[in-house]
């Protein structure tokens, strides 16, 4: 896919550059899920990497459009067992979440009114709990 | 080995919890290493909301412009922001960082909104200027052979504008908002003020056109993202001199939180006012 090599290559260095587990690694598949998902009518509203250690949340800010529908998904490297994602919204109330045991977390979300939520990616469980996970988040919509 | 880990205690402990009962556990073949244990955590984050509130990355926080014309659409306005867009050609190579980076916003906004309709000459000139606004930014030399790579590719019809915009919008929503320009925490924030500040007005224009003013309050309101603007635009902006634009800015979002935040529908006058404002910035760009 050479059409897609000059992205990825900005993104794998941005990725690179601020590595601490393996975000490259969560990174290529999360933007995978993103780019799959173009398929399904999906478009791509933000997508980003971090570190997580057990236990421990990554949050983010998102304002979302009542009417059009979202899909919220990450990614966790090897070390992750269990990445679990959350919405929560402004008064702290989880309003839509993940119940799998999975690494690759995902679900759909449909705002009854236009307003700010907070995506939470937890890591839930890690493989070895004393290193931390490189994860992928991504919010696509329709 | 010098370190001894939370997960080898753990294997140590059960070993000796079980050491004098049947196990429990699958028996290891002799010599295997064994699995680590997984530390146990909660189901659910124990977060509060002002955990939430202080701890949060607002770098996601903001709309892209093709998501705010599919929620148009939902709202029942079948206009085109696109059709809406004025015709001008933005400097962003000869001004200071903040006026580039609003600028290059207001022209992302509009290629991602025009991309599959503008003609190849339109579409290249909108190439130019957010390659010349990233190199007046120090979005770094990757961005700039990205850009380069597209071009190429548009200009040797090698690329759909299908794929095209899966690519812009990827640019726009998730490679600028990592780019480091040089350590300038404000320049992501004004480049996304940018696009938001154009998407804002072409959309209060479209519900004008339409005169559905309700159907604005499911769209407009957006305090948190206008609040987002201002802490970077007021914080910040005070170390530097006293700019037009930057001034201009502050009060336009000023008077858009007003309405952004208010209690009830929005009427013809918000309408009016949000597109009032929003004009005058863009003006003065």
């Amino acid at each position: 896919m050479p059409k897609w090599i000059a992205i990825a290559g900005v993104l794998g260095l941005l990725a690179s550059t601020t590595a601490h587990a393996n975000e490259d690694q969560a990174e290529t598949c999360v933007r995978a899920k993103v780019w799959d998902g173009y398929g399904q009518g999906w478009a791509i509203r933000t997508m980003t990497t971090a570190s997580l250690t057990s236990g421990a949340t990554k949050n983010y800010m998102v304002t979302l459009y009542a009417g059009n529908e979202y899909q919220i998904q990450a990614c966790g490297d090897s070390n992750v067992r269990n990445l679990d994602l959350l919405l929560y919204d402004t008064d702290g109330r989880i309003v839509a979440r993940d119940d799998s045991k999975s690494r690759e977390p995902i679900f759909t979300f449909k705002p009854k009114k236009t307003t700010t939520f907070y995506v939470v990616v937890y890591g839930q469980q890690l493989v070895d709990a004393s290193e931390p996970a490189g994860v992928g988040v991504a919010v696509s919509y329709r | 080995m010098n370190v001894l880990r939370p997960w080898m205690v753990a294997v140590l402990l059960v070993a000796t919890a079980c050491s004098g009962g049947p196990s429990s556990t699958p028996d290891q073949a002799p010599g295997a290493t064994p699995e680590p244990a997984a530390q146990e955590n909660p189901e659910t984050p124990d977060l509060t909301k002002q955990e939430l509130a202080t701890d949060s990355e607002s770098v996601t926080l903001v709309p892209s412009p093709v998501e705010t014309q599919r929620a148009l659409e939902r709202a029942g306005i079948e206009t085109q922001l696109s059709a809406l867009i004025s015709d001008r050609k933005l400097d962003v190579a000869n001004v200071n960082p903040d006026n580039a980076a609003v600028r290059t916003g207001v022209v992302v906004a509009d290629m991602l909104l025009t991309v599959k309709t503008s003609s190849k000459g339109q579409l290249l000139s909108q190439l130019d200027q957010v390659e010349a606004g990233m190199k007046q930014l120090d979005g770094g030399k990757d961005i700039q052979a990205t850009l380069g790579d597209i071009k190429d590719r548009v200009q040797g019809d090698a690329v759909t504008r299908d794929e095209l915009l899966k690519e812009l919008d990827e640019i726009s929503q998730a490679v600028i908002p990592e780019l480091d320009f040089n350590g300038r925490d404000r320049i992501v924030p004004l480049i996304q003020a940018g696009s938001w500040l154009e998407g804002a007005n072409l959309l209060a224009k479209a519900v004008e056109k339409a005169d559905k003013p309700s159907a604005a309050d499911g769209l407009l309101k957006q305090p948190a993202v206008v609040d987002y603007f201002l802490r970077y635009v007021k914080t910040e902006g005070q170390a530097k001199a006293p700019e037009a634009v930057t001034k201009k800015l502050e009060s336009s979002l000023e008077t858009l939180k007003g309405i952004a935040s208010k209690d009830g529908s929005l009427t013809t006058e918000d309408i009016d006012t949000v597109s009032k404002t929003t004009d005058d910035v863009l003006a003065l760009l």
